[in-house]
């Protein structure tokens, strides 16, 4: 605990720091980091898709899991040895909320008869269930099979939230529960923000959903960071041309081009981030080293922590997100259903294997 | 046909008359057999769920072994324990040969496999979140092993079942090991096998009648305990 009060002392310290991470399951890669580091008192987002590494990366901020190699600082202190200590700290929700069998309420009680920490044990539990959604009087005595699926993903979310921790690390909160749930848990989450300044790390799908409430979305894929502005992923097999570029059909006549790098394959993945790809109204001939496609805008987002406006913009099967001033919106007329050109420069594309 | 309802007859007078002889042999089983029981879960206990919940090399191997112990004849290991505990055994000194203790023993070694190998099971079949779920509500390795035991209570309540009807029921340990001395080591299966030589088919069907009155009673308490 001695950390943590020093770090909250100190608002400017960096609360995560994570150091040439390389974590592997049956000798097999699936996560590496070279560096990553938050802040305290954030609300951080990790997005990406399946595979990506996002629930591999909670386990570790969690200390549930120790990295194969590489180095985690918590409150500027290395977390060698002190995993047992850490992990009172924080509280992980895991992706698939298993409940003890066992009534609601011992659910609840069962993290702090852990810490041995039973003082005003019933206020405490009743006052984060009604955080959630699930009245005492109703919901205390039941049984963990007498539950719905929201309902038991609320439960196993006050049965992290009465711990109080100092960081709360959620994997994917909100999958698989209906709209009301899905309130609930935005709100639990951002009261324990609010009040108790509790640090959140969230990882989900949807990416609507954290840049409505994090200060800072990182992207993942296979496994590596690909940065906090939103990729386009697409996917091979790609057609090597004669300038040594590869292009991936998009439409009858459209053709992705993306530069050529050093050793990847026809099945490797491209990925352009939101704030390399531009929209116009008119196709700019003047850029010879651009290139632009002709898509439709389909939706525009607004991220509330940046204020900037995303684009989706649909290309054929492929779906392009496209970061916008507000200015540019009003300027430029843009709104869903405009057909419009979108420019990049091949040399901006990333690759994956 | 006779000697089977005479044997019905004969083991409800048996019962409500009080035989001293059969009170003497149903004693010296669930003595034996609740001793025999509470060493094999305190020693299967914690090891089924090391095999269960931890990774290391060569498990697949002790795994292969537990399982194969599963398959232990009763005299196999009453010889074994006889060997052992007899006067000219490592263990002679001890006075274990022709006592409880000494069957005690070789029941336990009975019991040991199905407890290992079954709450292994069931730890392995409890949701492979839980350890992460009771990691992230910050429990500490006792915790951890504590309430994944619970977890799977069912589990483990069905190994100790399972062991308690083999021990209960097995000859083989207790004649070698025990001797079928009379107000001393005989048990009902071996009383059985006794009053079954002597001809005695009543008797026999009789002990074997009040045999399974007892798994249904210990099945009873358990199924009393599954709905609580």
């Amino acid at each position: 605990m001695e950390w943590f009060s020093f770090c909250a002392k100190n608002n400017t310290m960096q609360l995560y720091e994570l150091k040439n991470i390389d974590h592997r399951y049956n000798n097999r890669t699936v996560l590496r980091i070279g560096q990553w580091q938050t802040r305290l008192h954030s609300i951080i987002g990790l997005a990406g898709p399946n595979g990506s590494g996002k629930s591999t990366m909670l386990r570790l901020l969690g200390f549930v899991e120790r990295p194969w190699q590489g180095s985690i600082r918590f409150c500027g202190n290395t977390a060698n040895g002190r995993y047992t200590t850490l992990r009172r700290q924080v509280a992980l929700l895991p992706q698939a909320s298993h409940l003890l069998k066992r009534s609601v309420y011992r659910n609840i009680a069962y993290g702090l008869a852990a810490r041995k920490d039973v003082q005003h044990l019933t206020d405490r539990i009743h006052n984060v269930m009604q955080w959630v959604g699930l009245p005492p009087a109703a919901f205390a005595q039941r049984p963990w099979f007498a539950l719905s699926g929201g309902e038991a993903r609320r439960a196993a979310l006050a049965a992290r939230l009465v711990l109080r921790p100092q960081v709360l690390l959620l994997d994917e909160p909100t999958a698989s529960v209906d709209e009301a749930s899905n309130q609930l848990i935005k709100e639990a989450i951002l009261k324990v923000h609010h009040e108790w300044k509790t640090t959140l790390v969230i990882c989900s799908h949807d990416i609507q959903w954290l840049q409505d409430i994090c200060n800072g979305v990182v992207y993942l894929f296979r496994g590596r960071i690909a940065g906090t502005n939103q990729p386009t992923l697409i996917f091979g097999p790609w057609k090597l041309r004669q300038d040594g570029r590869w292009a991936k059909k998009m439409t009858e006549n459209q053709y992705f081009i993306a530069a050529a790098a050093a050793g990847h394959s026809r099945e490797a993945v491209a990925a352009i981030s939101s704030n390399n790809l531009t929209i116009k109204s008119k196709i700019n001939t003047d850029n010879s080293k651009r290139c632009s496609l002709k898509g439709t805008l389909t939706r525009l987002n607004m991220n509330k922590a940046t204020g900037r406006i995303n684009a989706r913009v649909t290309v054929g099967k492929n779906t392009f997100s496209v970061e916008l001033t507000p200015e540019q919106v009003c300027t430029t007329e843009f709104y869903p259903g405009r057909r419009i050109w979108l420019e990049y420069n091949p040399e901006d594309v990333c690759w994956y294997e | 046909m006779d000697f089977i309802v005479q044997g019905l007859v004969k083991a409800f007078e048996l019962l409500f008359n009080g035989d001293s002889e059969t009170y003497s042999a149903i004693s010296t089983t669930l003595r034996v057999s609740s001793g025999s029981m509470a060493a094999s879960l305190v020693l299967g206990l914690p090891a089924g769920f090391a095999l269960g919940h931890f990774h290391f090399p060569g498990k697949r191997y002790v795994r292969l072994i537990v399982d194969t112990l599963l398959a232990l004849p009763t005299v196999f290991i009453g010889l074994l324990v006889y060997a052992l505990i007899c006067r000219k055994g490592p263990a002679g000194h001890m006075g274990l040969l022709f006592s409880i203790p000494g069957i005690g023993i070789g029941q336990s070694i009975l019991a040991l496999p199905i407890i290992i190998a079954l709450s292994a099971t069931a730890v392995e079949s409890a949701d492979r979140n839980l350890r992460v779920t009771l990691l992230s509500l910050g429990a500490g390795r006792h915790q951890i092993l504590l309430t994944s035991l619970w977890e799977v209570r069912h589990g483990i309540l069905a190994a100790a079942l399972t062991a308690y009807g083999r021990v209960m029921t097995e000859v083989g340990i207790s004649m070698m090991v025990g001797g079928n001395i009379k107000w001393q080591t005989r048990t009902i299966t071996t009383a059985i096998a006794l009053e079954t030589g002597k001809g005695m088919f009543a008797t026999g069907i009789a002990l074997g009648l009040i045999l399974l009155l007892i798994a249904f009673f210990v099945n009873g308490m358990v199924f009393f305990l599954r709905q609580k």
